[in-house]
């Protein structure tokens, strides 16, 4: 279908405004909106329509930023110290853990002649001694899921605003 | 620096202007990597408005808005070391905030904003009731332009998105695309199909 000179320039019009149109599309609409009326009207009116959607007066309440700047600092300091309780356990676990290879032989005759003296099995044994190498990565574990959960009851009142205010 | 002064330099020297940028970006990626506090202030000071602005027009509710420019701020705070500074700071944070609503409408099922993560559905768009006042127009009614700013309520939120971001923020095309985590022909046929709705909500509110 053949397009019109004035579906060509309601085209080139909004392209000129959404992507950009060539010097030389630029030319041919100007020349036409100087002799066409209604094109001139339609552009004028597209022209006045980006006017009113630029002049909507938006006005930021007044103490927003303030609140928003406390909330992140105060967010900011409980991350930070979360972090460093974190740096903590991790130091905490990783000594334990050290202290267990080393004192691994130790804890293994300990555990041997406790087996051996009352007659516990060496399946029980093993188990035992697993276990307690196990200890310092599921405390570390039960420590980071507290956390967790500490910071997520302390996000859920606001989060529940929010959406309380969406629905 | 002043907005004129660097508007000046980008006209004399765009190579220079484009390092200098870089140079901005990078600064805040360090500083967002670092959770700089000061660096924060000085953001949300110097992005109040355009953020505000956005949220407003996207959720089309001023108690909204406010809730999600907070919660913007402190997902930039948690997640600040996925910037990477290719893009431009603003693009990054309309999308934080863009998928902040999101997910909230998501979950809450908002009907007016559900559109915005599946609006490729081009369902036509109706009218709202116009009795029915929301809070954005009541804000508005106190501006003396009240009619043609309570027309553009008119527009579905997808459409106000991309003006917003074209014809008030002047990003680029792809800047907005990146946003909308969209392809570049699906922005464009928003920005015209919004451009129309703008034109035919404008026309109406006057008649």
């Amino acid at each position: 279908m053949n397009e019109t000179l004035h579906q060509r320039a309601q085209r080139l019009l909004a392209e000129s405004l959404v992507e950009g149109i060539a010097a030389t599309d630029q030319s041919w609409l100007t020349q036409h909106l100087r002799e066409c009326p209604d094109c001139a009207h339609e552009a004028a009116a597209t022209q006045e329509a980006l006017q009113a959607l630029r002049g909507v007066p938006v006005s930021v309440p007044r103490d927003l930023v303030a609140r928003t700047q406390m909330r992140v600092r105060l967010r900011a300091q409980e991350n930070g110290e979360t972090s460093r309780s974190n740096v903590l356990l991790w130091i905490i676990t990783g000594a334990s853990w050290l202290l267990g290879v080393f004192s691994a032989p130790l804890v293994w005759r300990g555990f041997a002649w406790f087996g051996g003296h009352f007659g516990v099995p060496r399946l029980a044994l093993e188990m035992g001694f697993a276990l307690w190498w196990g200890i310092p990565a599921l405390l570390a574990v039960a420590a980071v899921l507290y956390q967790r959960a500490a910071a997520q009851n302390l996000a859920g009142p606001r989060a529940q605003r929010t959406e309380n205010r969406l629905h | 620096m002043s907005a004129q002064a660097l508007t000046l330099m980008a006209a004399r020297s765009p190579l220079l202007f484009a390092g200098l940028m870089t140079d901005d970006r990078q600064t805040i990626a360090l500083g967002l990597r670092r959770r700089d506090p000061d660096l924060l202030d000085q953001l949300i000071e110097q992005y109040q408005q355009r953020l505000y602005r956005y949220l407003l027009f996207l959720t089309g509710n001023p108690a909204l808005a406010e809730d999600f420019f907070q919660e913007t701020w402190i997902r930039i705070l948690e997640r600040g070391d996925q910037y990477n500074a290719k893009s431009k700071f603003e693009s990054w944070l309309f999308a934080i905030a863009r998928n902040l609503v999101i997910d909230a409408s998501r979950r809450k099922k908002f009907a007016s904003l559900e559109a915005l993560a599946d609006p490729e559905t081009q369902q036509p768009y109706e009218p709202p009731d116009l009795h029915s006042t929301s809070a954005l127009q009541m804000l508005l009614a106190r501006e003396n332009q009240q009619a043609v700013q309570v027309s553009l309520l008119k527009i579905p939120a997808y459409y106000r998105e991309v003006l917003v971001l074209r014809f008030h923020e002047e990003l680029g095309l792809e800047e907005i695309a990146a946003v909308l985590a969209a392809p570049l022909s699906t922005v464009k046929s928003r920005l015209y199909r919004g451009l129309a709705a703008l034109k035919s909500a404008l026309s109406e509110g006057a008649a």
